[in-house]
């Protein structure tokens, strides 16, 4: 229904900015989360969007128009704080109420509306209870309900489970996205949960101070992070500073272009980020759980396998956790699945490892410093 | 609060004495000072109770519902209005103090102030002074209220600024993206979550311009004899008489049922900080 | 009908898998390309029509604050402003034909010097046993005591008001008062004290030991009690537990609580006058009562109330820097 356009974005307070050029595109019914670590702007971003917060520049957009000037009530959208935000006055049903009855809907059809956004939460029998008087997850699904009964343009979530515990984090997480689904409302979601953001997002826009630093699917973050950033922030990864040999002929239409580098000692074949060149100083990140140890018998001599004395193994249960040293680089590696049994005894032994999905990254000395 | 009653008594483990003695005189201690509060009130309600030849009465009461009548429903009167006034006065001042970027807040917020820590026969001299020969309104109900006010509206603000700002602001953000307006946002939401606060001032404001006494005497002309000043004139002119006593026994009895009644409602969270704890 | 959402358990499905559809998001690319040229214009659309002043947050917070403001300047600063003018003037001369002069100063600070002198007397002394005998009560009241909200309660009793508390103390001073079987018991003409320093000095400090009562349990309320455990079980005495740790933690509500109770007892009124004796009835508030209300020398009476609030002022600045109030820093 609403397409949401952030363009040049940002927001200062005094010297420090809070958010910087920032720019995306909404469509209508998209599910988007804004992850990153605590303090790179997502809050701010989000507040912007529900008007709560004046940007210092640019301009946001719902369906094209300019919501610069809109005031926050005006702006029909509904925002979810980490703090469920419930009115401790008012009983269940009367802030479920309270949106319709600011605009003045008549009564009859508020009440009709707040039975109906209870049942929905499933807790039509607490209408008339205090919030104070709700569970955790009881309370949160209260403030979605209420912000859900003025049916509004956009849903806005900052951090919305943070405060509860991991099981009901599962599963309300889930219950907002089938909200969302069956309300085909665009939303906007806050988190610096990963598994949150790749759980239920379209798109994630991962931010780090004040910047998108990508954005893509849960697939593009994962598997092709463009940024060191975003390599080191999204899941467990080995990063191996090292310099590209050569670039790789394509193998064919469609399929990826690949360069070859040395990191670490290591003769490596990785994903071409597009902008680099022999020569070129680059990090070269493999994902432990990308690392697959080879049985014996396999030769050596080929890009991505490497021979490794194993220094360290923590038997996590489903996963075994490796150090491995590999000429004085020390590489994380996570073995699942029933071999990982067969390397319990492996301590200070040296194992075959074959690095799989490596991907290289610009080694920008301005991050870096 | 309650997670500090730990039991550290500095003579535990001393030699002299065992545990529950000092315990015991710890409490004994604390029970003196709260009969030597009382005992001002309980000597007064005894003398208001008895006729000079020790009968026990409450014939004395019937003054205050007589002659003192107009009195009492002076000082409720008076302290009705100054109540009014000061929420009108105060609510919007505590919010813009919290919620509005105003340069020189603490230069604004003590001038404010000014008269609180004026002593009140400074304030009497000063007004009766300025009533007379300034702003012409000698021995008015309007020069009683102004200074009842100037003298207790910064009591109602300290509580409302204190109850603001402990209020988190996302219970207006939550209400502003609800759709309600400024307005809307204020009586729907802000001033309910602020009652606490609110009372607390009303509370300050009762006690003492309900008990005021001395500003009163400075300014007041024959017609506006508050109760309290009744009981002065009384005390001085006519020493020390059970129907005074029978005044001054309504008059704490009203304050304190006030205040018992507050503490029921709200404890004394609101209070701290302010003229009462 | 009404569609049901299940707030069930979460399925295990892991988090990347659990939905094809979206996987393949068709936002694919980076939105990080600069600005395009039409923002520029649209920065003009979307800033706010030019605004009055009024509407500005800082003009509005100031409308708000305009009643307190006007209430504060015409009944507190004007008449302060005014009482200053007056106290320069001869008698009451000010308001018929001023005659400008120092003399009501000289006057105070000789003539009225011993009133001066009783008034910081009274006051510091009675401060001086609300400290000695409060600091114990605040300790028990926040270290030992469940009853606290009922100490509390009683404690409002002395600020309904000095009026009271001396009216009710009068009678008790008297043989025939309630406890006047006690006093014979133990001895003691309770009489003598009727009309003297000592009760002029006990009512005052009774009318103001909750101001420090407050002041130092919300400053002993800060200090963690295992401060205490842990000086003792380095084996500190219990004097030595006050001197070296209590004492220097609760100092800002010791100078504020004395401060605070000093500044209500110099406006002392009418406790000398119910309960004291001439010398005590010389403080200055009741010397301006009959300067300027009985004689009508308006100028004296000026003079002294500027020299009390002074006083007061002075005394209540210094104590706010002290005071841990609901207002500090
Ligand atoms: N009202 C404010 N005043 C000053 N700085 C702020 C304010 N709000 C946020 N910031 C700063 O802006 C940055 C981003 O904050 P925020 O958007 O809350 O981050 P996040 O939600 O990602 O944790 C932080 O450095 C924060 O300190
Ligand atoms: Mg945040």
């Amino acid at each position: 229904m609403t397409r949401v356009q952030l363009v040049d974005i940002s927001k200062r307070y005094g010297p420090t900015a809070a958010v910087e050029h920032f720019n995306a595109d909404i469509a209508d019914g998209e599910f988007v989360t804004l992850l990153g670590p605590s303090g790179c702007g997502k809050t701010t971003t989000l507040r912007m969007v529900a008007g709560l917060v004046d940007p210092s520049g640019g301009v946001i957009r719902f369906d094209g128009q300019p919501m610069n000037a809109v005031p926050s009530h005006k702006r029909n959208i509904g925002l979810a704080f980490q703090s469920h935000a419930l009115f401790p006055h008012l009983t269940v049903a009367r802030n479920v109420a309270f949106g319709l009855e600011v605009k003045g809907t008549p009564k009859a059809e508020t009440e009709r509306r707040v039975a109906e956004m209870l049942e929905m939460v499933e807790l039509g029998d607490y209408a008339n209870r205090m919030p104070a008087q709700l569970s955790g997850g009881q309370q949160q699904r209260v403030a979605l309900a209420r912000m859900l009964a003025t049916d509004p343009r956009v849903l806005l979530f900052d951090e919305p489970l943070s405060a509860l515990d991991r099981n009901l984090r599962d599963s309300l997480k889930y219950s907002i996205l089938e909200l969302q689904r069956r309300t085909r409302k665009t939303a906007i979601y806050v988190t610096h949960d990963q598994s949150e953001a790749f759980a239920i997002s379209d798109r994630i826009f991962v931010m780090n101070e004040g910047r998108i630093e990508q954005a893509g699917s849960q697939l593009d973050i994962y598997l092709r992070p463009q940024t060191e950033f975003v390599a080191n922030f999204v899941g467990d990864n080995n990063g191996i500073p090292g310099e590209v040999t050569g670039l790789v002929a394509p193998g064919g239409e469609g399929e990826p272009r690949l360069v070859d580098l040395v990191a670490g000692g290591i003769r490596m074949r990785g994903l071409d980020p597009g902008n680099v060149r022999p020569g070129d100083k680059v990090v070269a990140f493999v994902r432990p759980e990308n690392i697959e140890v080879l049985a014996n018998g396999h030769v050596a001599d080929a890009p991505n396998i490497v021979r490794g004395r194993v220094d360290q193994i923590v038997f996590e249960g489903p996963t075994v956790r490796l150090t491995v040293d590999v000429d004085g680089t020390p590489l994380k590696v996570i073995s699942g699945g029933l071999e990982r049994l067969t390397l319990l005894d492996k301590e200070q032994r040296e194992i075959l490892l074959r690095l799989q999905d490596v991907t290289v990254v610009p080694d920008d000395p301005a991050v870096a410093a | 609060m309650a997670s500090m009653t730990v039991d550290v008594s500095p003579h535990a483990g001393r030699g002299s004495g065992p545990r529950w003695f000092w315990n015991a005189l710890a409490h004994g201690y604390v029970w003196a000072w709260m009969a030597i509060f009382a005992l001002p009130f309980l000597a007064t309600l005894i003398y208001s109770l008895r006729t000079p030849d020790g009968v026990w009465t409450f014939s004395y009461y019937q003054y205050v519902f007589g002659s003192f009548r107009e009195n009492l429903l002076l000082s409720f009167e008076t302290t009705l209005i100054t109540i009014v006034i000061n929420l009108l006065i105060a609510i919007p001042a505590a919010y813009a103090i919290v919620r509005y970027p105003i340069p020189g807040k603490s230069f604004i917020l003590s001038t404010l102030n000014l008269s609180l820590y004026t002593p009140a026969a400074v304030m009497g001299v000063s007004l009766v002074i300025a009533y007379a020969f300034l702003f012409r309104i000698p021995q008015t109900m309007i020069g009683l209220i102004g200074a009842y006010v100037v003298g207790t509206f910064p009591l109602m603000l300290v509580p409302i600024i204190v109850a603001l700002r402990d209020l988190p602001m996302v219970f207006e953000e939550a209400a502003r993206t609800l759709g309600a307006t400024r307005m809307q946002t204020f009586w729907r939401v802000e001033l309910p979550l602020l009652g606490p606060g609110i009372s607390a001032g009303i509370l300050l404001t009762f006690v003492i311009i309900f008990n005021e006494f001395l500003v009163t005497l400075f300014i007041a002309g024959p017609g506006l004899t508050t109760a309290a000043l009744r009981v002065y004139n009384l005390a001085r002119t006519a020493g020390f008489q059970p129907s005074t006593a029978a005044l001054a026994t309504t008059m704490q009895l009203v304050s304190f049922t006030v205040v018992l009644l507050f503490f029921h409602f709200f404890g004394s969270r609101y209070l701290k900080g302010t003229y009462l704890i | 009908m009404v569609n049901r959402l299940r707030f069930r358990r979460a399925s295990r499905r892991g988090g990347l898998t659990h939905r094809h559809g979206a996987l393949l998001s068709t936002y694919g690319e980076t939105q990080m390309t600069h600005a395009p040229a039409e923002i520029a214009i649209e920065y003009e659309i979307a800033e706010r029509s030019p605004r009055r002043w009024l509407s500005t947050p800082r003009a509005r917070g100031m409308l708000l604050l305009a009643p307190a403001i006007l209430v504060a300047v015409l009944f507190s600063i004007i008449p302060l402003i005014y009482l200053f003018q007056v106290s320069l003037t001869r008698e009451s001369s000010f308001f018929f034909n001023a005659e400008y002069t120092a003399d009501n100063y000289l006057n105070v600070f000789g003539r009225y010097r011993s009133a001066i002198i009783e008034t910081v007397y009274l006051a510091g002394v009675a401060s001086i046993l609300d400290l000695v005998l409060g600091y114990p009560f605040a300790y028990i009241l926040i270290r030992k005591i469940r009853y606290r909200e009922f100490v509390r309660t009683m404690m409002t009793f002395p600020l309904f008001g000095p009026l009271y508390l001396a009216f009710g103390l009068f009678y008790v001073f008297l043989p025939t008062g309630p406890l006047g079987g006690v006093f014979v018991l133990l001895g003691v003409d309770i009489a003598k004290y009727l009309f003297s320093q000592a009760a002029v000095l006990f009512s005052m400090a009774v009318f103001t030991f909750p101001f420090m009562v407050m002041n130092i349990g919300a400053a002993l309320a800060n200090v963690d009690p295992l401060l205490e455990e842990a000086a003792r079980t380095l084996g500190a005495k219990p004097w030595q537990i006050f001197t070296r740790v209590l004492f220097p933690l609760s100092w800002g509500g010791i100078v504020a609580g004395f401060l605070m109770c000093f500044g209500w007892n110099l406006g002392v009124f009418v406790q000398p006058q119910l309960l004291g004796s001439p010398k005590e009835q010389s403080v200055i508030s009741l010397q301006m009562f009959l300067k300027g209300l009985v004689q009508f020398n308006y100028g004296l009476a000026a003079a002294l109330g500027v020299l009390l609030m002074v006083m007061a002022f002075a005394v209540t600045w210094v104590s706010l820097r002290f005071s841990r109030g609901a207002l500090g820093a």
